[in-house]
C-alpha cells in the first residue's frame, strides 16, 4: 500500500519496505503469522504484534531474515486514518498480473493518496507525482469521477489552472469542498500556491492529532518493553 | 530511500517545483512511460543494486514521521545515517 505502491503507478522508482494493509480477522492473522514465519520475520520496535493494537491504527514493524529478504522491513497496518474500512479498499484495489500469474493488489490511486496525507514532509511529492502521473494516464478519456479526483487532488499550481480551464462545470462542484479552485480558475499563481501549502499544514495538524494518542501509547509500550527486559535481565 | 518523481522544494514550499510530467527529467519521463509491471522490475533491479553496494534497510531519519524513534530503528546506523554501518565501535 506505501512505497511500493508508488512504485507500480510511477510516482517512486525504489522503496526500502513494504507496508501491508490487512483485514484484520483471526484467520488471516494465522495466515500472516504463517507469512511471517516463512520471511522469518521478527519484530524490530513497538508495538506488540496484536489484533486490538492495530485496530487502533497503530504499525507493527518487522524486520526478514530468511534468505532473499535478509534485512528486509515489513510494515503491517489494519486501519488508516480518513480511510475506508479494508472491505471497502479491498473493493476497489487496483490488481496488476504478470505473466507467471502472480498478482499485486494496490491501494486504489485515490486511496493511496489519502493515505499519503501525513504529517511527513516527504510524502507530499508523491501525493502530487500519483496525481499528475493519473491525469497524464487517463486524460484522453476522461470519467466524471477522475475529473472529480484530479479537481479535489492535483497538487501541481500549474496542472490545477489546466484542469479548471478544461473542466469548468466539474471544478463549480468541487469548489465548494475546494475553495482554492477559484484561484486557479482565475489564474492566481502565487496565491494558489501559498493556499496549496495552507492545505498541506492543515493536513499534516489534522495527522499529528490522529497520531497524539497513539505516540503516547507508543512511548508507554517503550517503557512497559524495557521494564519487562529489565525484570527478564534480574531474574537471570 | 524512496526516489520520487519529480520531487523538489522551493524555499519552505511543501509541493514539488510547480512542473508539468513535460517538464520532469528525461530519466522520469521514461519511468512514467513505463507499464506498472516493467516499473516494478526496474525497481527491483536498482534495490538489487543498492543492496549489492552496501546500501542500509533502516528507515532515513524523518522527524516529521510519527514512528520516528532512531534508537529503536537504527541499531547498526552510524550517527543516525541510514547509509553508514557501524564496523567498529569505539570506547565513545
Amino acid at each position: 500500500m506505501g512505497g511500493q505502491a508508488c512504485v507500480f503507478y510511477g510516482a517512486a522508482q525504489v522503496s526500502k519496505d513494504v507496508d501491508f494493509l490487512i483485514l484484520a480477522e483471526e484467520a488471516n492473522f494465522k495466515k500472516l503469522h504463517a507469512a511471517l514465519d516463512t520471511l522469518a520475520a521478527t519484530r524490530i520496535a513497538v508495538p506488540a504484534f496484536d489484533p486490538d493494537v492495530l485496530a487502533r491504527g497503530h504499525a507493527v514493524h518487522f524486520r526478514c531474515s530468511a534468505p532473499g529478504v535478509g534485512g528486509l522491513r515489513i510494515d503491517i497496518m489494519s486501519r488508516l486514518r480518513d480511510l475506508a474500512c479494508f472491505d471497502e479498499l479491498w473493493m476497489r484495489r487496483t490488481v496488476i498480473g504478470d505473466a507467471d500469474g502472480n498478482e499485486f493488489h494496490l491501494l486504489s490511486v485515490p486511496d493511496l493518496v489519502q493515505a499519503k496525507k501525513t504529517q511527513r514532509a516527504k510524502d507530499w511529492p508523491v501525493i502530487e507525482a500519483l496525481v499528475s502521473i493519473h491525469f497524464r494516464e487517463n486524460a484522453a478519456t476522461p470519467q466524471a469521477q477522475w475529473v472529480d479526483f484530479w479537481l479535489s487532488e492535483a497538487r501541481s499550481p500549474e496542472l490545477l489552472v489546466d484542469l479548471t480551464a478544461r473542466f469548468p462545470a466539474q471544478t463549480a462542484g468541487v469548489l465548494v469542498s475546494r475553495p482554492l479552485l477559484a484561484l486557479a480558475l482565475a489564474g492566481n499563481l502565487p496565491d494558489l500556491r501559498a493556499a496549496l501549502d495552507a492545505e498541506v499544514r492543515a493536513e499534516q495538524d489534522k495527522d499529528r492529532l490522529y497520531w497524539e494518542p497513539l505516540k503516547r501509547e507508543m512511548d508507554a509500550f517503550r517503557r512497559a518493553e524495557r521494564e519487562e527486559e529489565a525484570r527478564h535481565g534480574a531474574g537471570n | 530511500m524512496m526516489a520520487k518523481a519529480g520531487a523538489g522544494h522551493r524555499g519552505q514550499s511543501c509541493y514539488l517545483a510547480p512542473v508539468r510530467i513535460e517538464d520532469w527529467p528525461d530519466e522520469w519521463q521514461e519511468w512514467v512511460a513505463l507499464t506498472p509491471m516493467e516499473r516494478f522490475r526496474e525497481s527491483e533491479k536498482i534495490f538489487a543494486q543498492y543492496i549489492a553496494l552496501g546500501g542500509s534497510l533502516d528507515p532515513d531519519p524523518d522527524p516529521t514521521s510519527p514512528f520516528d524513534n532512531p534508537s529503536e530503528w537504527n541499531s547498526n546506523a552510524a550517527h543516525g545515517r541510514a547509509g553508514l554501518r557501524v564496523l567498529r565501535r569505539g570506547a565513545s
